[in-house]
């Protein structure tokens, strides 16, 4: 059908920009690692998304100065690279978090229009 | 990296080995820093995700084998090109741009020109700028050969590049030319090119 076309092409856009989205959100809280940062994303959200899809939003997020990473060896398990949010990344979360509120409004009083 | 991640069965290793070896070829083109940085990030995820361990848990949560565990959490990461080919070229081109590498430069152009109007018009001044600095490198390179070659004043105010003497009109730094030129368009390309980074880096692919 060509409505599933459209939707084919339209949800890996939503997604993304909803993604770095949902990564700010969840360093706000603290700091955290890639697989972590899946499992959460898993968790919380329906969103089917392939783990390692997750490596270019943050390496973006990085360089783009709203995330930092250090690396960390752990007493148990494998080193990480920890993400942690900077005072860009909170300062652009905080206008992420407006623009979706408004946007997620308009969006319903239309869907409940419809 | 072994040692890092401690493998028990054989086949489990040779299917980590594997993986390695395609992460490995896969980064070839980056610089070492940034190849070992992304390699081992992979490697921990894929790591984490066989042991199925979250922070201060210590023990598998499933009883499968290790080989199955291996297998099913490289599948989770999804296709390496899915994720490290988006990876390696937006890194890539970043580092080549700000380095002032042609073809990066030429792509980061095209990229920015696509993204609307403030973006095409950014575009067009960069692009300017560069054909002016390629220019004037060019001219003080033959200034070298024809010292009528360069920059050309008139009592008037009006100033003229130009490829041979002008009647009426001065040369600017007729024996500094080269040197002058040479200097301020290497100046000029390393600027735009960081200009040009910068603009990269807020490129949404």
């Amino acid at each position: 059908m060509e409505s599933d076309k459209i939707i084919e092409r339209w949800v890996p856009q939503f997604r993304k920009g909803l993604l770095e989205f949902i990564i700010l959100l969840r360093l706000q809280q603290s700091s955290s690692y890639g697989y972590e940062l899946a499992m959460q994303i898993k968790d919380v959200t329906t969103i089917e998304v392939a783990e390692g899809t997750l490596y270019p939003l943050l390496n973006r997020l990085k360089r783009d100065g709203l995330v930092i990473s250090e690396w960390q060896t752990a007493e148990v398990g494998s080193p990480r690279k920890y993400y942690q949010i900077t005072p860009l990344g909170l300062e652009t979360l905080t206008k992420m978090k407006n623009t979706w509120t408004e946007t997620h409004n308009s969006i319903l009083n239309l869907v409940m229009q419809s | 990296m072994n040692s890092m991640f401690p493998i028990e069965s054989e086949t489990a290793k040779k299917v980590w080995d594997n993986f390695d070896r395609e992460l490995i070829h896969k980064l070839k083109l980056l610089p070492k820093e940034d190849k070992t940085d992304i390699r081992l990030e992979i490697l921990s995820h894929l790591y984490d995700s066989m042991m199925n361990l979250s922070e201060g848990q210590t023990d598998p949560l499933n009883s499968q084998s290790e080989e199955i565990r291996l297998i099913n959490a490289i599948s989770n990461l999804g296709s390496p090109d899915e994720y490290l080919e988006p990876l390696v070229a937006d890194i890539l081109l970043y580092q080549k741009a700000s380095k002032g590498h042609p073809s990066a430069i030429l792509r980061g152009l095209q990229n920015s020109a696509k993204k609307g109007m403030m973006h095409a018009l950014a575009t067009l001044v960069l692009g300017m700028g560069y054909f002016w600095v390629i220019m004037i490198f060019i001219m003080s390179v033959m200034h070298l050969a024809n010292p009528d070659i360069g920059i050309w004043y008139y009592p008037t105010g009006e100033v003229s590049l130009s490829f041979e003497a002008q009647p009426g009109a001065n040369q600017w730094l007729p024996e500094w030319f080269s040197l002058v030129g040479v200097m301020a368009s290497a100046i000029g390309y390393w600027g735009l090119s960081k200009i040009l980074s910068y603009f990269i880096a807020r490129i949404n692919d």
